[in-house]
């Protein structure tokens, strides 16, 4: 569903628009046909069983990696719109046309995308009808109403994404609105498509809706779940921070091959706007996170404690580990950044106390709380767990440490975004100071809460997650209420010098990108993991050879195959969308 | 340049995957695999039974997530090395067999202090342990604990326990849901107003089944009078399907209940008409957009 090269041009817009947005709905409604026809004739051809073998790859990782890039495209054509969406309105708000035009651009990259995201989930669909079929006529027999309605939101995504490309030109001065408005119906297409989707995943990990023979008993049951809306708001985040990752990734791309100075700054610039839009899209996210392990504890403790506490803990210091890496390479894109900004100097000796912050919160976090040990190691340590350094393993002081880390990450971000301005209102001192107050008592909140979680059970100590969250948006929230008077008619020092920004600096934005990615995958693969053998937790076993859980080593392979093959694919996107920019 | 960029920026790549696949590797490597199904009788010896019962207490029944049964393990529940020892002493009328056999079957009737309110009933899901399987793992607990192995499997609980155990054939429990067994005789169970319909795959294939359930006017089997069976043509076609394979795995017949319908008698065809008219309308909607260019530009 290729949105076909180039910016539109102005003349004879309703034809192009009805055929551009027909060529769309003609590619699905061909994709859809193919898919149903190879799903009759494998069903036809394969011999009755409720499961079948995928030769070479086995059906477990091939349904793995379709279903993976699959989410990831999509993650991508959702997350995009969202902030195409935002730039275009602060361009009307400013009248700026660098933010139109950056719009533009952004939605350039759904192009291929979009086609990538369907036949990836067409695929997919032929991969569970063929090779589970039992499962997914189960599915199906308690779903089959909300695939109908998936389908009608396809064609709708299709159609209003299509006319927001195709009538930018038309849409522009006093119409900008309309076209602002048809920018808004792509997003809750698109997130009503998301959500829709969360429901048959999420049913998957904690089903409601169904008696105790596993018959339906309520579809609106089976939808909202424990574990949907959760899910749907984790997802809807993270798909803003993935898409302003690849996106700024794309910038960083466009800015190593630049010719000329302007093309550097032009996308020095984006490169910028998507990282910000990435990296504030991200903060919030572990606390959605938390909401669902939450969730999760509450639908099944056993399920919650395998997940935190049995064999999937070892990931979770890998996902501490990526974590702390992505807070790392933010802070010095930020600070990288700041070269550019005339002013930004003041604000260096800030980096180091910073850098010690996140240092040591990333050491707390990638800390394990049992270790493998030799009979000789555990004798010496007093047991499985280290006398003082195991202390660092539990949660209390992981919550702790990554509320910690993403304060800093904020303050990097306000004193960055002061970098060439001076305050000049009378109340400088005291809004400092109210700032400055604001982040000491979110501190202190994070911190306290954080040790008196090691006196008390593991399902009061995750809502208390939600207590030193809650501190920390409360800070952030006060802090920029009072920042923006405080900035308001500010002295600029001098002018952002976009593109005078080290090679080093894309580079960051690449390892965002990558390890966005790859964390995606990481995450992917613990949600569905903790089911373990169940196809549906603890009401429809898998049956099937490949009902173990593989070892971490193995796992980790396939996320990283799989995020090459996703940055090879999306490479293939960009060039589209550069040689399309190229045309025009 | 652009070549080059991007050959710089895939090493790039390469390298920080390469680098968190690496650390992958590093963490402990163990392979989790779904319990051993195993068949408790009541012919089951005492030594098999405590063996069966470890068993299940550290696979199936997942309750080393919590507890602990040996010098390592989880704290989040009660030490279950010293769980029977205890066992005589928790709840004033039963005694240890009594109190261990509740504490799994209904976990929340009594919590040992300190401890908070978080298993659930060792009978459902997650665990989903059979009656017989429950007195397995007493009896691993008795004899962890070094008291007398008191715990026997009667009749009753294996006889129990294989129907607990036996899946429900969805086929089966469609059946039921749709009246079908009101009076018809399915594998001993149903009614007699119609015949049984046990072995009937062996005298109608599936697709005379299928056609059967679509219009109940086909055929009807001697002796019993035309015109009582309703029609389930409206009932979704999977439904149906999963029926008739039910039907057929009774006479021991392959069938399959997913896509063995005719492609084109598929709802999904239907569909496919209407995406198809959408096409056509959009296709005329063009055609009427061109000639009003066309006489724009004339």
């Amino acid at each position: 569903m290729g949105v076909d090269g180039g910016v539109p041009a102005s003349g004879p817009w309703l034809v192009r628009t009805i055929t551009g947005v027909w060529k769309g709905v003609f590619k699905v409604s061909v994709m859809l046909a193919m898919t149903y026809l190879a799903a009759q004739l494998l069903s036809a051809a394969l011999p009755a069983a409720d499961y079948r073998s995928l030769p070479l790859l086995g059906n477990r990782t091939a349904v793995w990696i379709v279903a993976e890039l699959h989410l990831m495209f999509a993650a991508f054509v959702l997350g995009v719109p969202i902030f195409a969406l935002i730039t275009e309105i602060i361009g009307m708000a400013t009248r700026e046309r660098r933010y139109d035009d950056l719009a533009r651009e952004f939605t350039r990259l759904l192009a291929m995308a979009y086609t990538l995201t369907a036949v990836l989930g067409c695929v997919l669909l032929v991969l569970f009808l063929a090779l589970y079929p039992k499962f997914t006529t189960y599915m199906s027999s308690i779903f089959k109403p909300t695939w109908l309605l998936y389908l009608v939101l396809i064609f709708g995504e299709v159609i209003v994404a299509y006319l927001y490309w195709y009538t930018w030109d038309a849409l522009q001065g006093a119409r900008k609105r309309w076209h602002i408005l048809i920018g808004l119906l792509v997003n809750l297409w698109g997130t009503a498509l998301l959500f829709v989707a969360d429901a048959w995943v999420t049913f998957m990990m904690s089903p409601a809706g169904i008696d105790e023979a596993n018959n339906p008993t309520s579809l609106w049951a089976a939808a909202t779940n424990l574990t949907w809306m959760p899910i749907n708001i984790h997802r809807l985040l993270a798909n803003v921070a993935f898409g302003g990752a690849i996106a700024a990734a794309y910038a960083a791309f466009r800015f190593l091959a630049a010719d000329s100075d302007e093309e550097r700054a032009r996308f020095d610039w984006m490169g910028y706007v998507g990282s910000f839009i990435a990296i504030g899209a991200f903060i919030p996210l572990p606390f959605a996170g938390y909401w669902l392990g939450r969730e999760i504890y509450q639908f099944s403790e056993q399920m919650g404690v395998s997940m935190m506490g049995g064999g999937f803990s070892w990931l979770w210091i890998l996902q501490a580990m990526i974590i702390g890496s992505l807070f790392f390479a933010a802070n010095v894109y930020l600070w990288l950044g700041m070269g550019r900004i005339p002013g930004g100097e003041r604000y260096t000796r800030f980096q180091v106390p910073m850098m010690l912050v996140l240092t040591l919160g990333f050491l707390v976090w990638a800390t394990p709380r049992s270790i493998i040990a030799t009979g000789a190691e555990m004798a010496a340590m007093g047991g499985s767990h280290h006398p003082f350094l195991g202390l660092f393993g539990v949660m209390a002081a992981k919550n702790t440490a990554v509320n910690l880390m993403i304060l800093t990450t904020f303050l990097s971000f306000m004193l960055y975004r002061r970098g060439n301005r001076v305050p000049t209102v009378s109340w400088t001192l005291a809004g400092k100071a109210a700032q400055s107050l604001a982040i000491l008592i979110a501190a202190g909140v994070v911190v306290g809460y954080g040790v008196y979680s090691y006196f008390v059970p593991s399902i009061v100590r995750i809502g208390f997650s939600l207590y030193q969250v809650a501190a920390v948006l409360v800070a952030m929230a006060v802090f920029v209420a009072i920042d923006i008077p405080l900035l308001k008619g500010a002295r600029e020092i001098g002018v952002i010098r976009w593109g005078a920004i080290p090679e080093r600096a894309q580079y960051a934005l690449f390892f965002l990108a990558i390890s966005f990615t790859w964390l995606m995958g990481l995450m992917g693969y613990i949600r569905s993991g903790i089911r373990q053998y169940w196809h549906i937790y603890g009401r429809v076993a898998d049956e099937s050879a490949n009902a173990y859980t593989m070892t971490h080593g193995d796992a980790t392979l396939i996320v990283s195959s799989i995020v090459v093959v996703f940055f090879l694919l999306v490479s293939a996107v960009f060039a589209m969308a550069l040689r399309d920019g190229r045309k025009v | 340049m652009l070549l080059r960029t991007f050959l710089r920026i895939f090493v790039f790549v390469l390298l920080v995957v390469g680098i968190y696949a690496y650390v992958g590797q590093l963490v402990p490597q163990f392979e989790e695999h779904p319990p051993k199904k195993k068949v408790i009788t009541a012919q089951t010896g005492r030594k098999e039974l405590v063996a069966i019962g470890q068993e299940l207490l550290r696979g199936k029944g997942g309750c080393l997530i919590c507890h602990k049964d040996s010098e390592t393990g989880n704290t989040r529940g009660p030490d279950l090395r010293q769980a029977a020892v205890h066992a005589p002493t928790r709840r004033p009328g039963l005694d240890g067999e009594a109190y261990l056999l509740e504490s799994l079957r209904d976990p929340e009737a009594f919590l040992v202090e300190g401890y908070p309110k978080m298993m659930s009933s060792a009978l459902k899901p997650p665990a989903n342990l059979t009656p017989a399987e429950v007195k397995a793992v007493v009896a691993y607990l008795q004899s962890l604990g070094g008291v007398e192995v008191s715990t026997v499997v009667t009749e009753d609980d294996a006889a129990q326990s294989q129907r607990a155990a036996k899946a429900v054939h969805r086929g089966r429990a469609l059946m039921d849901q749709h009246a079908c067994t009101g009076c018809h005789k399915v594998e001993g169970e149903g009614g007699d107003a119609a015949p049984d319909l046990t072995r009937v795959a062996e005298r109608h294939p599936p697709a005379e089944l299928l056609r059967k359930l679509n219009d109940p006017a086909a055929w009807t089997a001697p002796g019993f009078d035309a015109g009582i069976m309703p029609s389930f043509a409206e009932i979704p076609e999977g439904d149906r399907q999963e029926i008739v394979a039910y039907l057929a795995g009774l006479s021991g017949i392959a069938y399959s209940a997913t896509g063995a319908a005719s492609p084109w008698s598929h709802e999904g065809v239907r569909l496919g008409m209407i995406i198809l008219i959408a096409n056509i309308l959009m296709l005329t909607a063009l055609a009427w957009a061109r000639r009003r260019e066309r006489r724009e530009v004339t």
